[in-house]
């Protein structure tokens, strides 16, 4: 977590997207941007990029008050996916509550994807967390284009890892929002079993989810 | 960060308005818009506390909020929240529709001005963190570096015992090597010619016999002769044939000529034992393990030596009842000859030598070999049986001899160790197994 403080009511979550070069990371915020109204959520920013690639990382931040009062800002990050930049996404996966691997469904790239999770698992390990603990979800991004990967042969690779598993065309926008939520849900789950989110804040799984992605489900919880 | 004293970010860390803008920032616009006619331009944070403000003429700090009747905000935002406002004020006179026109222009000014300054702000510390994270990478790879140096150059310091040791090793073998050819050759010429010996010593010795028959038989003749001329009553004749044999000393010649030939006897007899003293000695003619007599053993290496012996040592041979032993014979005869050689060159005149052999245990027998000698100085003993040690000087000795003592009994399954003090002689103590066969 990169800030929590319960005197000034402030919590601060950094989840990050990663995943191999042009796998469709910083097009997943743009489509939670465009899908998620801007009530709950800050403009996305997208920091210095080079021929369209990103070579630091996008930030887009979203807003929850919980019913205790305790103000929850979850920045969202992407990570660059080239090799070069490791150390780059190194700083940025520092002390993450969660991670979004977004996989390239198309065919010529599943040693990319297997090279960048394994990346993945070093870089976690290097900054200090757990990849067997840290909340998790795949999304297997570019599912509108052919020459992809069979959901099947994708579902028997990931099945017996128990990780979330999605499939998305974030060009189309879809399953884009799916995967955001069940991150979201995920890293709920681990920091209530931290930070008490349902018993001292009041803040439900749903309440939490639903408030940072659907406008009218739990109106007045959001600050603005 | 590992490294000390590092600047410390987190991307992504909130940040409050006032490290995103700083007042060469803020202050020229605020001034510039004041001048178009307004009490007040403020930037107060989210308490409404001004943060940076410009009034027209003399500043008066303090109590200055709210000046005009005619108030126009403008919210600041900073990654999303709202952080703080832009607070512009003027008298009455002033028309809403500019102030709300200056307010927005000030506001959107200063949110691009955060916006920019942040994005500014958050590659500049990512960049910081790249380069102190790899820095710190770079700091442990020395590290590492350094370690695996040091591994390495230990090891490298280890090859060179290590080829010290063996070259050692290799110098062992090979004087071993040296000294069993050496003693093989040995073994070779004794067991030839003991058998180039032995087939004209057989016929001298059973020549001798014959001859001494055929001279009984002579002698018997010449008397039976002298006894019938007595008897034929020809005193002339019998006195010249008596003359002749005085003349010729034939009495004395039989008499002596027993003497000679049980001495001739003798020696041969003696000469023969020596070759088969020097046979047995060897074992040339044994399998290498064999059963054999301790006793008999030593009595064979004391008679191969009889010549190095000087009139004047004594020699005590206590000798227990031993079983038969499973040895190499021509080492284990190696071993005592070369103990016993030691003790002879250590006392050369009036040498005292008790050679014991006895019962150990149920299955082990020892040999004691106790001289008068000079003894073994405290601070050699324990290097008497290591290669190319020698007290002898350069040439007269390699310094095999104990080595060679040690290897034999080692190589029987016994142990030898010496007991010594200076000028009160030396113990050699071997212990050997009944059973000392070790290849099995």
């Amino acid at each position: 977590m990169i800030h929590y403080d319960t005197e000034a009511g402030i919590m601060v979550i950094k989840l990050v997207y990663y995943g191999p070069a042009l796998s469709g990371k910083t097009t997943n915020l743009l489509r939670l941007h465009d899908l998620l109204p801007c009530s709950g959520r800050g403009d996305l920013m997208v920091l210095d990029t080079a021929q369209e690639r990103t070579i630091y990382f996008d930030l887009l931040p979203f807003f929850i008050t919980a019913p205790s009062g305790l103000k929850i800002k979850v920045k969202v990050f992407t990570v660059p996916g080239q090799v070069k930049h490791d150390a780059t996404r190194k700083a940025v996966l520092q002390r993450a509550d969660g991670v979004a691997f977004i996989a390239d469904s198309q065919v010529r790239e599943s040693l990319n994807n297997a090279t960048s999770f394994e990346n993945l698992e070093q870089n976690l390990a290097l900054v200090g967390l757990d990849p067997g603990r840290l909340p998790l979800v795949i999304q297997y991004n570019k599912r509108d284009l052919p020459g992809i990967v069979a959901e099947d042969a994708i579902r028997s690779l990931w099945w017996s890892s128990g990780v979330p598993l999605f499939f998305a065309s974030a060009l189309e926008a879809w399953g884009v929002v799916e995967t955001f939520q069940c991150l979201l849900r995920t890293t709920y789950a681990a920091l209530d079993a931290t930070c008490c989110l349902s018993a001292r804040h009041g803040l439900s799984m749903e309440a939490f989810t639903c408030g940072l992605t659907v406008p009218d489900a739990s109106p007045g919880m959001r600050e603005r | 960060m590992t490294a000390q004293g590092s600047i410390s970010f987190v991307v992504g860390e909130e940040k409050k308005l006032t490290d995103v803008l700083s007042e060469s920032d803020v202050l020229p616009l605020l001034k510039s818009v004041v001048g178009a006619g307004l009490d007040l331009a403020a930037i107060v944070d989210m308490t409404g506390e001004p943060l940076w403000f410009f009034v027209p003429g003399e500043t008066a700090p303090g109590a200055m909020l709210p000046l005009g009747t005619a108030l126009e905000c403008r919210p600041i935002i900073l990654s999303g929240d709202i952080v703080g406002r832009v607070h512009l004020s003027a008298g009455e006179g002033i028309d809403p529709a500019l102030l709300r026109f200056l307010a927005r222009v000030v506001g959107d000014a200063v949110n691009s001005m955060v916006q920019t300054n942040l994005k500014r702000m958050m590659v500049t510390e990512l960049h910081t963190k790249v380069v102190q994270m790899s820095y710190d990478e770079l700091l442990e790879k020395n590290r590492q570096l350094s370690a695996s140096e040091q591994k390495y150059r230990e090891l490298a310091e280890h090859l060179e015992m290590r080829v010290q040791e063996r070259t050692a090793e290799l110098k062992q073998a090979y004087a071993r090597m040296l000294q069993q050819e050496k003693m093989a050759s040995v073994g070779q010429l004794a067991a030839g010619m003991a058998h180039e010996i032995n087939n004209p010593l057989s016929f001298v010795l059973s020549n001798l016999e014959t001859l001494e028959k055929y001279v009984r038989r002579l002698s018997e003749h010449a008397g039976f002769c002298e006894g019938q001329l007595r008897q034929s009553g020809s005193d002339d004749l019998a006195g010249r044939v008596e003359d002749r044999r005085r003349e010729q000393k034939i009495d004395f010649i039989l008499d002596d000529l027993s003497d000679l030939f049980s001495q001739s006897l003798a020696g041969a007899e003696r000469v023969k034992k020596i070759v088969s003293d020097l046979r047995g000695f060897s074992h040339i003619d044994e399998a290498e393990y064999s059963q054999l007599d301790v006793n008999i053993e030593i009595d064979r290496t004391l008679s191969v030596l009889s010549s190095e012996i000087p009139a004047d040592a004594e020699i005590t041979r206590e000798f227990g009842a031993i079983p038969l032993i499973v040895c190499r014979g021509a080492l284990l005869c190696q071993a005592f000859l070369n103990i016993i050689r030691n003790a002879l060159q250590a006392k050369p005149s009036g040498l005292k030598l008790l050679i014991r052999t006895a019962m150990n245990s149920k299955d082990h027998i020892t040999v004691v070999f106790k001289d008068n000698g000079p003894g073994i100085a405290q601070d050699i003993q324990a290097r008497i049986f290591e290669p190319f040690f020698t007290t002898h000087e350069v040439g007269s000795g390699m310094g095999m001899g104990l080595k060679v003592v040690y290897d034999a009994v080692s190589s029987c399954g016994g142990t030898v160790t010496v007991n010594s003090r200076e000028d009160h002689g030396a113990v050699f103590v071997i212990t050997l197994p009944v059973n000392g066969r070790t290849d099995e």
